[in-house]
């Protein structure tokens, strides 16, 4: 920032506020911007508002134990399952998304001729825009019968490693399916923030890491991915704000259960704060359940607000050094 | 400025030489054999395996032809450069195998809309309502008329609230340039995380806390959608406001313009492709999205075009409710409305692609 900017912006403003018609122009423009803020806080007090009566009822286990159980007196509620879920369906997406997508911006930016790469990046995008509620469709009818003979072979050869447990012989509703089709709503947004990133790599290093004899691992090993990393954790996280707040697709395919299922895999029935509130919402039993769902809500929304928060400073911060 | 000193190829052998001989690009001939070997025999022993066997292929691609291809090409990386070969082959290998790895994903999910989509779609499908249409239904009646009119009720409602104050905020950011930029861009950044529920549900306190005044229908949808629609229009916005050459503006302030009229006049005209852009991707955004419908927009078969008249169905909704439904034409109806979405989608994408392609100087 030299002073020339710093007067250059006082003389506009100067300028700016001079008239009238500008002082309401002003006051309106910025009255605009905040709108973002309003939204927001309107979200977090209205759905915050609402863990009152949650809390009041349920206490500290509406969030430590696992329970639906309205109709009874008096009604018992928790959703740690949900909330534990949430967090596993993430993490199964990460484990195939992560690799997937970084493989494929490396691909992409030092593999691929320039055509297919363009090619790539416009297929990706449209990847992007594939609505939920489709990818849903498809997993619900293409993608169940082959996950679950896939996920019976893993349970025949693998199953004495712990997550590949099965006791229940129902291979469908697994938070695996669930997680899976979580990757694929991440690996569009995870590859575009890193082919990005990798993309940015300054030429002069590239070539001059070849020129020092690197090969293609060298380079990525010690000059493309050390300068990305901070991107590519960002992008990684932006995904994890997606995959975490995810409704429709993973309502068709993970069977809800209340119990907290920890570790098996592909085990029928799992947890997700998103779904559990479009599918209680259907047959919600009155007010009471509402704001339990709509407390639900709050969490969900604390959670995805945090991650995305961390992931856009990460972004904004690695792309103000590699200016 | 200095003299060009021109000379033809042709006169002049060595140059010509150079150019056609390229030693440091020149491969031997146990490089391109160990990659046509590393090529073929991973090939054709699944081949072999297939025709012979009965594994199921997708089991042999994955269990049987991607390890072998990672040792075959290990193998031929180390032949021709010694241990680094290796890991080169391997990083090689297994980002392309990524690569097929999605594109399968996508064939997989449009071809199976398109199959079974165009199965089920017809002329009718697409005006009439589903009044008097049960899920048991034949194909030969009913249609999503009014799913696609919802949809694009809702989605004109949310664009009026969300593109004026999407616009207003990157003109914020780039013209007004308060001191609450960085705020202001923070919580723009921050709303784009909200997930799509989560607008729902906060569009449904809000119906719930108004006890029948406000009730679940088009504009509740709108509201929701408007919720998701702003982060995008704002911050696609402001990429473009920055394109705007900063000449522009002292030009028209020095003429004597005010702020206000700079903007009106000369920066949003200035920016108007993109500005276009914006508001397709912030449509594009939404018009999938089906939670934020289900709490706030509700569901109905009638064809609704009052934004208050009570609930309202849209194309996801629609999908939504259809597609695990035990009845075939029921479960017909939501591939080929899925597949109406998915032309929806399409078509919006490849407007603001277009409209991209024509701004000068953007590179996305």
């Amino acid at each position: 920032m030299s002073t020339t900017d710093a007067e250059a912006r006082r003389d506009l403003q100067a300028a700016a506020t001079s008239n009238r018609g500008d002082r309401v122009f002003n006051r309106v423009v910025t009255a605009a911007a905040f709108s973002a803020l309003v939204v927001l806080a309107g979200i977090a007090i209205f759905l915050g508002l609402q863990t009152i009566t949650a809390f009041q009822s349920q206490g500290l286990s509406f969030i430590t134990t696992t329970a639906w159980d309205i109709n009874t007196d008096p009604p018992t509620a928790g959703i740690l399952g949900m909330l534990y879920g949430s967090v596993l369906l993430a993490v199964i997406a990460l484990f195939i998304a992560v690799p997937a997508s970084i493989l494929l911006s490396i691909f992409m930016v030092f593999i691929a001729p320039t055509r297919l790469a363009t090619f790539l990046t416009n297929v990706i995008d449209l990847m992007a825009a594939i609505p939920s509620v489709i990818l849903g469709l498809w997993a619900f009818y293409i993608l169940n019968p082959t996950a679950e003979e896939w996920q019976r072979l893993l349970n025949q050869y693998l199953g004495w490693i712990p997550i590949f447990e099965n006791t229940s012989g129902n291979f469908l509703g697994t938070p695996f399916i669930a997680g899976f089709v979580l990757a694929i709503m991440m690996i569009p947004i995870v590859t575009s923030v890193t082919r990005e990133v990798l993309a940015r790599t300054p030429p002069d290093l590239v070539n001059a890491g070849e020129a020092l004899g690197c090969s293609l691992w060298t380079m990525l090993r010690f000059v493309a991915l050390p300068y990305g990393r901070g991107g590519i954790v960002g992008g990684v996280m932006l995904g994890l704000g997606r995959a975490l707040g995810e409704t429709i697709a993973v309502f068709f395919v993970l069977k809800i259960v209340f119990e907290v299922n920890w570790y098996m895999i592909i085990e029928s029935g799992g947890g997700s704060i998103a779904t559990l509130i479009v599918s209680r919402f259907g047959e919600v039993s009155g007010e009471f359940e509402l704001s339990l769902l709509l407390a639900a809500g709050f969490f969900l929304f604390v959670m995805t607000l945090v991650v995305n928060v961390i992931a856009n400073l990460i972004v904004a911060r690695t792309g103000r050094l590699q200016q | 400025m200095s003299t060009t000193i021109t000379f033809d190829p042709e006169t002049l052998p060595a140059l010509q030489q150079q150019q056609i001989q390229r030693p440091w690009r020149h491969k031997p001939i146990k490089f391109t054999a160990s990659i046509i070997i590393a090529s073929i025999i991973p090939f054709v022993v699944v081949a072999a395996l297939f025709f012979t066997s009965e594994i199921p292929g997708a089991i042999l691609m994955t269990v049987v032809y991607f390890p072998l291809q990672l040792i075959a090409a290990g193998i031929a990386g180390f032949a021709t450069r010694g241990q680094r070969g290796i890991l080169d082959s391997v990083i090689i290998v297994t980002s392309i195998g990524a690569t097929i790895f999605s594109m399968v994903v996508l064939v997989s999910v449009i071809g199976s809309l398109i199959v079974r989509g165009f199965a089920a779609l017809s002329a009718h499908f697409i005006y009439q309502n589903n009044v008097y249409i049960s899920p048991s239904t034949p194909l030969e009646y009913g249609g999503i008329g009014h799913a696609i009119l919802g949809t694009l009720l809702i989605v004109t409602i949310s664009a009026l609230i969300a593109v004026p104050i999407g616009i207003a905020t990157a003109v914020y950011i780039t013209e007004v340039r308060g001191g609450a930029v960085p705020y202001v861009r923070f919580f723009v950044q921050a709303m784009s995380g909200v997930p799509s529920v989560v607008a729902g549900l906060f569009i449904l306190t809000i119906i719930v806390a108004t006890d029948g005044v406000f009730e679940q229908g088009a504009f509740a949808g709108g509201l929701a959608y408007a919720i998701l629609m702003l982060p995008t229009v704002a911050r696609t916005a402001e990429e473009v406001l920055k394109l705007v050459p900063e000449d522009l503006r002292t030009g028209a302030l020095a003429l004597g313009s005010t702020r206000a009229r700079t903007v009106y006049r000369v920066v949003l005209p200035a920016a108007k492709t993109g500005i276009i852009t914006a508001v397709i991707l912030g449509i594009a955004r939404v018009i999938g999205e089906t939670a934020p419908l289900l709490l706030a927009a509700g569901n109905s078969d009638q064809t609704v075009v009052n934004p208050f008249g009570g609930p309202i169905s849209a194309v996801p909704t629609y999908v939504f409710n259809n597609v695990a439904l035990p009845y075939p034409d029921a479960v017909a109806r939501a591939w080929a409305s899925a597949l109406v979405l998915l032309i929806l989608v399409g078509i919006l994408f490849v407007a603001a692609r277009l409209i991209g392609r024509g701004r000068q100087g953007s590179k996305r």
